[in-house]
């Protein structure tokens, strides 16, 4: 083969990668999802060490305020899209079953599409996602997403843990380690 | 007869041990760093595809892109790297390869170093959604060395055991 033969080649390679993702974001299977991941994520005011941010929502155990809060609280910020939410559900599930009788456990969702990731977000998205991802810990739709502009920290999911004194000890985002998180919620508990 | 710059695949069986003691050291050293540059990237592109939309909500947390370019880039990328790690490992367009390599590396150590000023907490996903380590100094540290390592391989290409002696040749 001649070298002008494998530039053209490449020329060409490159060309269908190129056109191959374009297609792909407009019509592709899982478009949808892919165009919900490349928006940006909102930046919350929440801050490690600062106040943590009041809010309240109705969640699956009933109606959550976090002043009226007795325990610390592991809140994830969640989007039904997500597919590092969706990983993570494992690891809050299991984070769940340790410490639910010392630590208050709540999901918010945080975007305003659903899980097929072209559709606008709903209550029923979020118990579409219960159901299927196995979630036992109390799930929250937040429909004006109050929480999300709150508490994320740029990506999905957001993990806040809130002291018994109100306070941030840990904020993190992205799939997080099952033995990070032991450690923050030990670490809270003290 | 075997000369200082006739390439080892051309070296009748036997002779490699004698070609290999009288292999140019730059020529051998760019073989070394294009092999491992291109094993990195063909590692990297490997274990992206097939995870579009965890690649696209790594790169859109950097907040540096439109989301028209977060989600093609994302897709595209695993392939790209696949193809410059492949040509990288064989010696073909090496010249054009590496620069590109560099770009890239130094693109990705340019990303991070934002992230960190401006205290963003963004996972470096640099290789696949399992890799959630934290973008932070030292890994622009990695990168930009990994930049500095293409140019090297740029600046002396194509380096020994390469297609593109043997289409010069042809």
């Amino acid at each position: 083969m001649t070298r002008r033969a494998l530039v053209v080649a490449t020329t060409f390679l490159l060309a269908l990668i190129a056109l191959g993702a374009i297609l792909y974001y407009f019509i592709g299977p899982r478009h949808g999802a892919v165009q919900n991941a490349s928006v940006s994520p909102i930046v919350g005011k929440a801050q490690l060490g600062a106040p943590a941010p009041q809010f309240e929502v109705a969640s699956t155990a009933g109606l959550f305020d976090l002043s009226k809060a007795d325990k610390p609280v592991f809140l994830e910020v969640f989007a039904t899209w997500c597919p590092h939410c969706q990983h993570e559900v494992a690891i809050v599930n299991r984070l769940y079953q340790k410490y639910r009788t010392s630590v208050e456990f709540l999901g918010v969702s945080g975007s305003d599409t659903a899980m097929d990731g072209t559709s606008t977000a709903s209550e029923l998205d979020v118990l579409n996602w219960v159901r299927r991802f196995k979630v036992q810990y109390p799930v929250a739709y937040d429909p004006l997403l109050n929480v999300a502009n709150l508490y994320l920290q740029g990506g999905f999911p957001t993990v806040a843990i809130i002291g018994k004194d109100k306070k941030i000890d840990y904020l993190d985002s992205g799939e997080i380690a099952y033995q990070d998180l032991v450690g923050a919620i030990e670490k809270v508990l003290r | 007869m075997v000369g200082l710059i006739t390439p080892l695949y051309d070296a009748a069986p036997g002779v490699g041990v004698a070609v290999a003691q009288r292999m140019d050291p730059v020529k051998a050293a760019v073989l070394v760093v294009r092999v491992f540059l291109g094993g990195l990237l063909l590692a990297a592109g490997g274990l992206k595809v097939g995870h579009p939309a965890e690649l696209a909500a790594n790169i859109a947390v950097f907040r540096l892109l439109p989301a028209a370019i977060v989600g093609p880039l994302a897709l595209a990328l695993p392939y790209v790297e696949l193809l410059l790690g492949g040509y990288l490992v064989a010696g073909l367009f090496t010249r054009v390869a590496a620069c590109v390599a560099a770009a890239q590396f130094a693109a990705y150590a340019a990303a991070i170093a934002s992230a960190v000023v401006r205290h963003i907490p963004a996972a470096c996903g640099c290789f696949g959604p399992h890799d959630t380590s934290v973008a932070d100094w030292p890994h622009v540290g990695y990168d930009a060395l990994l930049a500095a390592a293409s140019a090297f391989v740029a600046y002396g290409a194509p380096g020994a055991l390469a297609v593109d002696r043997k289409l010069r040749s042809a």
